[in-house]
């Protein structure tokens, strides 16, 4: 039974930071109807930013959220403004070029990355990295805990905004239906760009809290592109709330597959997942929650 | 006039003669490392010992007159990788001979181009039993196989520890895979209950869910081989599990770089490691390698630097009696090699199952107020074992 508690405990932490992920790219999925394949790119920028932060001026990494998710919303939003919409006018071939524009962002990202840090493997040590706090036998990693609490706390700050504010309510008017947004008044190439920054910024606070647990290499954002799609299907394509749950789903499954099947089985899970959803579910936890 | 004459012809002599002891021409040997990539740590301290050796020995007149050019490409630690840097190496540069292979994966598909090739290679780390075992007569290897790895440990295990049970968790990679399984034959001959071995895929953040599951079976021993990160991930989680079996024990690799102390902070001490190498052995040359190394690169070095410190004085001798610098005459130099290094002695014979292989005895370190301590046999020991551990009190818990 502990074995079984302490696993599900450790499946919904790190579920937590999957969530953030999965989010960013709902959002991003929900407004412009495209996958951002960039997205684990640009969480290893904003991990390469804290790391440069704790090692040369010793600034704690929770406090480098200020910096990094100001910085990755700014880097979003030139991506999207001169990057990504004027490919829109552009007449192709694939209909899909801006995905393939975000498959080559990534590219350069890990590129640049590796160029000025080189592929080796970094790690940050704080004092807390290793604390760990128990309930009864259960033992949670204090890192992970304050990770799962920050995710928490910004997913209902993007809620309340998206809610309660003029500009959420553009966002959520744009993905609904983006000619009748326009007729309403609403500057959608603004949104566009607006709500990349804002993914942006959400898988940059996620990689900043996972950098004080993991650790960091260029080649880091791939895996995470690939976790935040299976989460972005099994959520339900544009599904804020099936997101979240999403990427908890996914922080158990996984858990419990390491622990019950084989911890080498781990990675293969998420995929095991996306195929059931996509043959069984194909709308993802939308088509049952409708939001 | 005469005398100024004299004077810039003497100065003009003095600044050539280097040139001309050492113009001869290079011999070129390829040496293959990860330099980059999550295990640029290992290829690192190899780099940075095969470059102070080849240092010494071209100073010291190179190899009949002739110095050593080494040519030290990179791997990245992916298989592929070194299959293209070592063809580049055999047909672009030309090289004589490829040394280096750090892990097992890149070593056995750097060795398959060599053989195939006619080139010799000299493998000082990729331990893999296989990597010998496949009747290539161009690739020897100086280092112990990874079979063999845990062999120093048997007689501390049956007469201090007395386990009953073992839990083993490898790194699915040839190297891990290969190093449990001769440890799960090491268990059952010892009569140790293996009461679960499993593979992880490299990479993982939540190494818990295979450790709660360790903690529940309880076994006496935790038998783990890493590389370095997920070395410390490993002892890092375990720390933060309470998860306390009788002795944690690392199968060399990631459990004895300084990295693994410096990721994994306190959740490293008193883990003991099998070991290849440590620099208080009795070999001629093996105290003073580990001070120079020091001197030089002001950082502690360990068994992998050994490795290639002496693969490189191997080298040196081997092309030193080698009859021409053609690759069938080196090998055949190679197969002749009876030599004495910071190592170990050095002698390719065949045993088992595999051809041109060293033989040499392992060790047991321990980590000791983070320092790397040799800790078995007893007659070597530089300090006492520390059994059995409190790890609570060392996690300070209480």
């Amino acid at each position: 039974m502990l074995v079984f508690i302490q696993t599900i405990a450790s499946g919904i932490l790190i579920g937590g930071v999957y969530a953030l992920i999965g989010l960013g790219m709902t959002l991003i999925m929900g407004v412009m109807g495209i996958i951002n394949l960039a997205h684990g790119q640009l969480m290893m920028v904003a991990m390469y930013i804290t790391f440069v932060l704790f090692t040369h001026l010793g600034l704690d990494p929770y406090i480098c959220i200020f910096i990094t998710m100001p910085s990755l919303f700014l880097l979003g939003i030139v991506i999207q403004k001169y990057l990504l919409n004027p490919l829109i006018k552009v007449e192709s071939i694939l209909p899909e070029n801006q995905v393939l524009m975000t498959v080559g962002i990534g590219m350069v990202l890990t590129e640049i990355a590796r160029f000025i840090f080189t592929s080796n493997y970094v790690s940050i040590k704080t004092p807390y990295a290793a604390k760990a706090i128990f309930l009864k036998n259960i033992s949670l990693n204090l890192p992970m805990c304050i990770a799962f609490l920050i995710a928490v706390f910004f997913t209902l700050l993007l809620f309340w905004f998206l809610l309660k504010t003029d500009t959420g309510r553009a966002i959520r008017a744009t993905a609904q239906d983006k000619e009748a947004a326009l007729l309403m008044g609403i500057n959608t190439p603004r949104i566009t760009y607006l709500t990349f920054g804002i993914g942006s910024a959400l898988v940059a606070l996620a990689g900043t809290i996972l950098l004080p647990i993991y650790y960091l290499f260029p080649d880091i954002g791939g895996p995470f592109t690939l976790k935040a799609f299976v989460i972005t299907i099994l959520g339900g394509l544009g599904s804020t709330i099936g997101a979240i749950v999403g990427g908890v789903i996914l922080g158990i499954a996984e858990s419990l597959g390491a622990t019950y099947v084989a911890m080498g089985y781990r990675e293969a899970i998420g995929f095991v997942i996306f195929v059931l959803v996509l043959i069984f579910l194909p709308g993802g936890l939308k088509s049952i929650t409708k939001v | 006039m005469g005398k100024r004459l004299c004077v810039v012809g003497l100065s003009l002599c003095l600044f050539f003669l280097p040139f001309i002891a050492i113009g001869a021409e290079p011999i070129k040997v390829g040496i293959v490392l990860p330099l980059t990539g999550d295990q640029a740590k290992f290829g690192e301290i190899e780099k940075q010992s095969f470059d102070l050796a080849f240092e010494e020995i071209n100073n010291a007149g190179g190899v009949n007159g002739r110095p050593i050019q080494a040519l030290i490409e990179d791997d990245t630690g992916r298989p592929e990788v070194g299959r293209s840097v070592v063809e580049k190496l055999i047909t672009k540069d030309k090289v004589v001979m490829v040394g280096g292979g750090y892990s097992s994966s890149v070593t056995y598909a750097v060795a398959g181009v060599c053989q195939q090739n006619q080139i010799p290679f000299l493998i000082n780390t990729g331990s893999a039993d296989e990597i010998t075992a496949q009747g290539w007569d161009y690739v020897f290897r100086l280092n112990q196989p990874a079979s063999e790895y845990a062999s120093g440990m048997e007689s501390l295990l049956t007469e201090v520890v007395k386990p009953k049970s073992v839990a083993i968790l490898h790194e699915n990679s040839l190297f891990g895979t290969s190093s449990a399984k001769s440890f799960e034959a090491t268990a059952k001959k010892l009569n140790i209950e293996v009461v679960m071995k499993e593979g992880y895929e490299h990479g993982g953040i939540d190494f818990k869910p295979v450790l709660i599951k360790v903690k529940d079976k309880n076994p006496d021993l935790l038998y783990m081989v890493s590389y370095v990160m997920d070395a410390a991930l490993l002892m890092k989680q375990s720390m933060e599990l309470k998860l306390t079996p009788k002795l944690f024990v690392g199968g060399a690799a990631g459990f004895t770089l300084p990295e693994f102390v410096q990721n994994a902070g306190k959740a490293s001490e008193k883990v003991i490691s099998a070991t290849l190498w440590h620099q208080v052995l009795p070999y001629p040359g093996a105290k003073e390698y580990y001070e120079k190394f020091v001197k030089k690169y002001n950082k502690d070095t360990e068994y992998h630097g050994a490795q290639a410190y002496a693969a490189a004085y191997v080298i040196a001798d081997v092309l030193k009696r080698a009859k021409s610098l053609k690759p069938a005459d080196i090998k055949e130099a190679l197969s002749q090699t009876n030599m004495m290094t910071v190592f170990g002695p050095v002698r390719f014979i065949s045993y088992g199952k595999m051809i041109n292989q060293n033989k040499l005895p392992t060790y047991v370190v321990q980590w000791i107020d983070g320092k790397l301590e040799l800790v078995w046999p007893k007659d070597l020991a530089t300090k006492p074992l520390v059994y059995p551990v409190n790890w609570l009190k060392e996690w300070g818990y209480q």
